[in-house]
This record gives structure tokens, sequence and C-alpha cells, in this order.
């Protein structure tokens, strides 16, 4: 599917999700326009085709199936519980991804090291489900 | 000057495993943002190092058997082959310096 065949309807939807989500966990959309609106479309995409706004800076060996679960879909368990979103759609003003939150072994640490929490006192719904998280990284690597 | 190459599921052993020189291949799709913001770097890359390394680029959209094979999850990553082998794996959004120095130590 090119972009131009992607819907005005579940475009307009991700948008306003969008928007609303950077709000509310006190984030901000990367500054270079290329890579949030590609990440924007790629939502819209996945939920005019899955139904879910399944996360697209990820392979899946079956997308149908990872819908089921709700690991990946925007914004991720990753988002809600340590407010770290790899595809770089919510970051600090400066672009980079919060990595304060995660566990020291997860990859974000790794890629971009240590990244502060700009706004603490926002975001992190389901911080209280972290061990779960961990749990099934082991379990269901996705 | 050299430009990436675009590899796929039925290319991958011709143009990867059994190439001569050490392959760079960006596994990548359309909509991922730090795909885009990467892409840059490796078309530089792809110049600048054309005689020793060629960079290979995957959709993996298009091309899910190859992925899988080699545990690709977020995206992008990168991965080096010399000799048809995995010498390097370079995980996320990562400046061109920070690939390079990777990627060095492996070229003739």
């Amino acid at each position: 599917m090119e972009e131009k065949d992607i819907s005005q309807k579940s475009l307009a939807l991700m948008r306003k999700f969008v928007a609303k989500y950077i709000e509310k966990s006190g984030t901000a959309l990367h500054p270079v326009d290329d890579v949030s609106e590609g990440v924007i479309l790629g939502l819209a995409h996945n939920h005019q085709t899955l139904g879910k706004p399944l996360c697209p800076c990820r392979y899946y060996p079956d997308k149908e199936e990872e819908v089921q679960h709700r690991t990946w879909i925007c914004a991720c368990d990753d988002m809600q519980i340590y407010k770290y979103c790899h595809c770089l759609l919510f970051v600090t003003e400066d672009g980079l991804p919060i990595t304060e939150y995660l566990p020291d072994d997860h990859e974000g640490r790794e890629i971009y090291g240590l990244v502060r929490d700009p706004s603490p006192d926002k975001g992190r719904p389901l911080r209280h489900k972290a061990a779960e998280r961990e749990e099934e990284r082991r379990n269901r690597p996705s | 000057m050299a430009d990436p190459i675009h590899t796929t599921d039925t290319d991958f052993q011709e143009d990867v495993i059994g190439a001569e020189k050490p392959v760079l291949v960006d596994f990548w799709a359309e909509w991922c943002g730090p795909c885009r913001m990467i892409a840059p770097s490796l078309k530089d890359i792809a110049a600048e190092y054309g005689d020793t390394l060629t960079v290979a680029k995957m959709d993996i959209d298009s091309n899910p058997t190859i992925p899988g094979r080699y545990g690709i999850r977020s995206i992008p990553t990168l991965m080096l082959f010399k000799g048809g082998e995995v010498v390097e794996r370079i995980v996320g959004a990562q400046p061109k310096d920070a690939i390079m120095a990777k990627v060095l130590p492996h070229l003739n």
C-alpha cells in the first residue's frame, strides 16, 4: 500500500491520537518532521489494514497474530510502562527517546544511554506492570 | 560511487551470503521513522566505502523470510555479513560514526 492509499479517516484519527498522547505523556514530536510523519503514516496504515495501530518500527512474523496481544499496539507497553518509544515518535525536545526507566539490559539503554524524563509527573500509566513486561520479554520476545 | 543495493528474500543468498565483499544489511520498513533517519548515513557509507563494503537494504514488509531467520525485532537493525556470517549487529537509529566504529574493524 502506498501513502496515497491510506485513508484520510485513519490518518486523521492517528494525528488526533498522537497530539493527545504527547500532551498526556509530557513528550514531544521528533524535531525531524519526516521521522514523526513516517511513523504516523505507518500507524494509520496498520490501523486501516489490521484494525489496530500496530507499531510500524518492528518486524512481526505474523501481524494478524501480533494484534491479538497489546504489547506493540501504540501507545505500546514499553511507552506506557517505561515511557520509551523506540520508534522515536514520543521523545524529548531534542529528539531522544526517554530511557531513564528502562531496565539496564534493555536495548534502548545500549543505543541511547541514559536519557532523563523531562516531565516525570506525566505518563507511565502502566508503570506497575514492569515485572509482567519483563517476563513477557523473556517468554515471548517480539 | 556506489549506492545501496536492494535485496530480497530471493536474492539474499547471492547478494549477501555469497558476496565477496562484506555486506552491511539494513533491515527497514517504509513507515519506520528511525529507518528514515539513518537512510542518508547509509547512502553516504555506500558511497564512501564502496570499494570494500556493500550496503544492502531489505524491506521487511515485502520480505518476511530472511528477517525472521535472523531474529530481527525492532528496526532499523543493521547486520554486517562477512564470508556469509553475521559479524556485527547494530540496532536503532545510530549516527554514522557509531555505525562505522563497529563496521571498520571488519573491513580489509
